[in-house]
């Protein structure tokens, strides 16, 4: 059945800023929010004080916060663009802590190689998902579910439900780079450890990773339209089990971070850290069908997150409202590029029926 | 016999095509109506319009018992019109009582009939001649027996006209049996069937009347009693070949790709050669086995027996990645889907097939922009640059994207898989024009095609499928309409012309 073609046309569709840039439409949220809670800090101090929010003790701060969940966003960025999720980055990151923890205080391996076994586990339990997820035609959201779930059920049985206190073996993570330093604005003491340093290290080499290399192009082109792909010569099965692999890699490393600065190897260590990387992961704009996203976005998407419950604190704000707040920004950031192409849309459509009017109108003309 | 349904004067049109043209169509209370005619005669628009599913032009009539009524599809579905589609359509983890009654469950009080909807399941399941339990799941059915129930589903809705599409493609030769005794007992009872089939013994089998269509207009209308084969497929044929496109002809060169008894995938017992400077035409009704074989070749379904030779070496192609590194590309007919990524700008599309031929990790998008650049001059892409989105690209450009993607990796052998499906007439000059400028530079075409002037006008040699075999082969001052519709519903060629 030959079907009518879509008349062809060299007329091309001007596509607005927002749709050409990706990141402009979170960045330009995330900058009101911050200018918000600005005006707001000047207002209540009547312009006497320089607002804390953006005083550079508090940036550091925010980053220190936000370093762990940042280096798990960045791999979850990977996995979401190439089509899948992963939910057991929280329980496996606690996993993780616990066999770090019991490596050096019970089972006395030495630092180096706990750490070692911790990510080396790390990534072979991410390795068993995504094959499972790459061979077989079940959706990662159940079989990552599944991973959730034993993993906890893995780390209480080898800590037997206790948490596995260190004597600051890991101190060595948590030193102050900046030794000394001050800052200029309100003369607090500046700290920057070294897993912000790691995370920002993490984030370029995805980014690059991301662009410039074949290896890629190709998850994109994975997310995209695996069959495509698949056509296109791409080995879709390797692809998606090499995301999960390197998922792998960076929850064992952010959870080791993780375990220098509490110290204690305990089950809610990672409770919830996959909420906050996939909604991390959203705000930066990438698209849960995947082929969508990229690190700068996730980078503004987990300053975004990060700062929230910060601001909160600073405007004096209760807690609880942080968690409102939080999930008014992903549900905003989220629809704000829907809503910002649909209305593009109408005035198009608009402009188009403005233009099939005036057309009629001179044909009529014409006619008589 | 009295007159339940006329149509007269109806056209359609979409946007760029005429797809019917002045149409007059009746059709009588217990009779077999069958609709004849090639792919893209018109056929499908026609039951789109009965079923209200499409708005005819203005200006044709429709009369339902009399009446003159303008059909929705509820309101065709009231009238007892009712369409049952070539694809199944069923909820598969029901069982077949639930899938009859699904959408008009009988209830009582909101408060479902089961043992009543079982009762008539089971009496009109009885009345069809078919022992099927209602209890039993739809998955566990064949197709025979799904068709039997969808149109068990009609009956008990009470239908007056039963529209049945393509009720046998892909059928065997027994449940082919089983559906016609269904439509001769449901005619019995005073229904209008209207018949479609490429399947024309079908047609003589169990119609009445025949209606012969032909690129959207009506070529004639016999008594099944005054019709012989010869003269049906005359008519569904009986294009002027002068009006087809002229393709320059390239000298033919050595063997560039062997297929020894090839099976798989639908496929049964394959063999042909391809020259390079040729494109071998691959003809034959839709579903017939031409695109599977293609996917045998290009190793993206499983090969279970046979042997493929590039260049007189034997190769095995265990996925697309093999088929692409030995110089084969695919361009496939759902180029939407399969073909292309079309969030992603053309420079993104145009490089990414190659990439298993290169060794380089790195890539770089100033690099792949220049790529698409020179393809976007190359085959006359129309886009202001290569970072335009494939999506915002007409059907044409948007092919010729395809094609730059694969003319990047630089194969030679390539397969085109309905090369100009849904693609203005311009544009589709301009892709037979690549087509030829690849022969001139020696490499080599498999083109699967249902387009009947493109198959003739582009192809050297034909190969006509049938259910999965090659029913033979057409070339020279053979290859003419009549004998690839010949070949392709199962008579031999020439001979019954003569």
């Amino acid at each position: 059945m030959s079907k009518p073609d879509v008349p062809s046309s060299s007329v091309q569709v001007k596509e607005s800023l927002f749709k050409r840039y990706e990141n402009l439409t979170v960045l330009s949220i995330f900058a009101s929010f911050v200018a918000i809670v600005v005006i707001v800090q000047l207002i209540t101090t009547g312009g006497s004080r320089f607002p804390t929010f953006i005083s550079p003790v508090n940036i550091v701060n925010i980053l220190q916060q936000v370093a762990v969940p940042g280096i798990v966003a960045v791999s979850m960025t990977m996995v979401m663009i190439s089509g899948g999720i992963d939910l057991s980055v929280g329980m496996l990151a606690s996993l993780v802590s616990i066999i770090v923890a019991m490596g050096i205080s019970q089972w006395h391996l030495g630092v180096g190689p706990s750490i070692l076994l911790g990510v080396v586990s790390a990534i072979a339990l991410e390795t068993i998902m995504g094959f499972i997820i790459s061979r077989t035609r079940i959706e990662p959201f159940i079989i990552t579910l599944g991973g959730m779930i034993s993993f906890q059920g893995i780390a209480l049985l080898l800590s037997n439900s206790r948490e596995v206190v260190m004597k600051g073996e890991l101190n060595f993570l948590t030193t102050n780079l900046v030794e000394g330093a001050r800052d200029p604005v309100t003369g607090l003491i500046l700290r920057v450890p070294p897993y912000v340093l790691v995370f920002f290290v993490i984030a370029l080499i995805a980014g690059l990773l991301l662009t410039y290399t074949k290896y890629g192009r190709r998850i994109y082109a994975v997310g995209t339209s695996p069959r495509a792909a698949f056509l296109a010569g791409i080995d879709v099965r390797n692809m998606r089990l090499s995301v999960y692999m390197i998922q792998g890699l960076l929850v064992g490393i952010g959870a080791t971070m993780l375990l220098a600065r509490i110290n204690t190897g305990i089950i809610t260590l990672g409770q919830g850290l996959e909420i906050d990387t996939i909604a991390m992961v959203v705000i930066g704009g990438t698209a849960l069908s995947g082929g969508k996203g990229n690190i700068v976005g996730t980078l503004i998407g987990v300053l975004f997150l990060g700062s929230i419950a910060n601001a909160m604190n600073l405007l004096r704000l209760p807690s609880e409202v942080q968690f409102l707040a939080k999930g008014l920004v992903v549900i905003i950031a989220v629809s704000a590029g829907d809503v910002s192409s649909q209305i593009s849309d109408f005035w198009g459509l608009k402009r188009e029926q403005a233009k099939a009017r005036n057309v009629e109108a001179t044909a009529k003309k014409g006619g008589q | 016999m009295d007159e339940i349904l006329r149509l007269s004067h109806i056209s359609k049109t979409f946007p760029g095509v005429r797809a019917l043209q002045d149409i007059s169509f009746d059709l009588k209370r217990g009779e077999v109506h069958c609709l004849c005619g090639e792919n893209g005669a018109g056929k499908s628009t026609l039951i789109k319009i009965l079923s209200g599913a499409f708005r005819p032009d203005d200006g044709g009539q429709i009369f339902f018992n009399g009446n003159e009524v303008s059909l929705t599809p509820h309101a065709a579905l009231r009238m007892g019109i009712h369409t049952i589609y070539q694809e199944h359509i069923v909820f598969n983890d029901l069982s077949i009582t639930e899938n009859i009654f699904a959408g008009s469950e009988l209830t009582r009080m909101g408060v479902m009939q089961r043992k009543e909807m079982r009762r008539q399941t089971e009496n009109v399941l009885r009345y069809l001649k078919s022992d099927l339990s209602p209890d039993i799941r739809m998955s566990a059915l064949t197709s025979g027996q799904q068709k039997t129930v969808e149109i068990a589903k009609a009956l008990v809705s009470k239908s007056n006209v039963i529209i049945l599409d393509e009720p046998t493609a892909s059928f065997s030769s027994q449940e082919i049996e089983t559906v016609l005794n269904i439509v001769k007992t449901v005619k019995e009872d005073g229904i209008g069937v209207i018949y479609i089939s490429h399947h024309l013994e079908e047609v003589f089998a169990i119609g009445d009347r025949a209606t012969v269509l032909r690129d959207g207009r009506q070529v004639s209308m016999y008594p099944i009693a005054e019709l012989t084969k010869t003269t049906l497929i005359k008519d569904m044929v009986g294009r002027d070949p002068s009006t087809f496109y002229k393709r320059e002809r390239v000298k033919r060169g050595e063997v560039v790709l062997e297929v020894r008894n090839v099976s798989g995938n639908g496929v049964q017992d394959v063999s042909f050669e391809l020259h390079r400077g040729e494109v071998l035409g691959f003809a034959g009704m839709v579903g017939s086995g031409r695109s599977e074989l293609m996917e045998l070749l290009f190793g993206s379904a499983a090969l279970v027996h046979g042997e493929i030779a590039i260049n007189g070496r034997p190769v095995e192609h265990a996925s697309p990645k093999s088929a692409i590194r030995n110089k084969m590309c695919f361009i496939t007919e759902d180029r939407q889907n399969t073909g292309l990524f079309l969030p992603k700008t053309i420079a993104e599309n145009v490089a990414v097939a190659n990439m298993v031929n290169t060794r380089q990790f790195i890539t770089r998008p100033s690099d792949e922009a220049v790529t698409g650049e020179k393809y976007i001059k190359l085959l006359n892409i129309k886009a202001p640059s290569a970072q335009t989105r494939v999506v915002n690209l007409s059907g044409g450009n948007q092919q010729k994207v395809v094609l730059g993607k694969w003319f990047n990796t630089g194969g030679e052998i390539f397969i085109f898989d309905e090369p100009s499906h849904g693609i203005d007439v311009g544009s589709k000059q301009e892709i037979y024009k690549v087509m030829v400028d690849l022969l001139k530079e020696d490499k080599a075409i498999l083109m699967v095609s249902s387009d009947m002037p493109e198959v003739i006008s582009m192809s050297d040699r034909v190969i006509v499928f049938k259910q999965g075999e090659i029913a033979g082969e057409l070339s020279g001052e053979e290859l003419t309409e009549e004998n690839i519709l010949s070949l392709s519903i199962g008579l031999q060629k020439s001979s019954a012309f003569q």
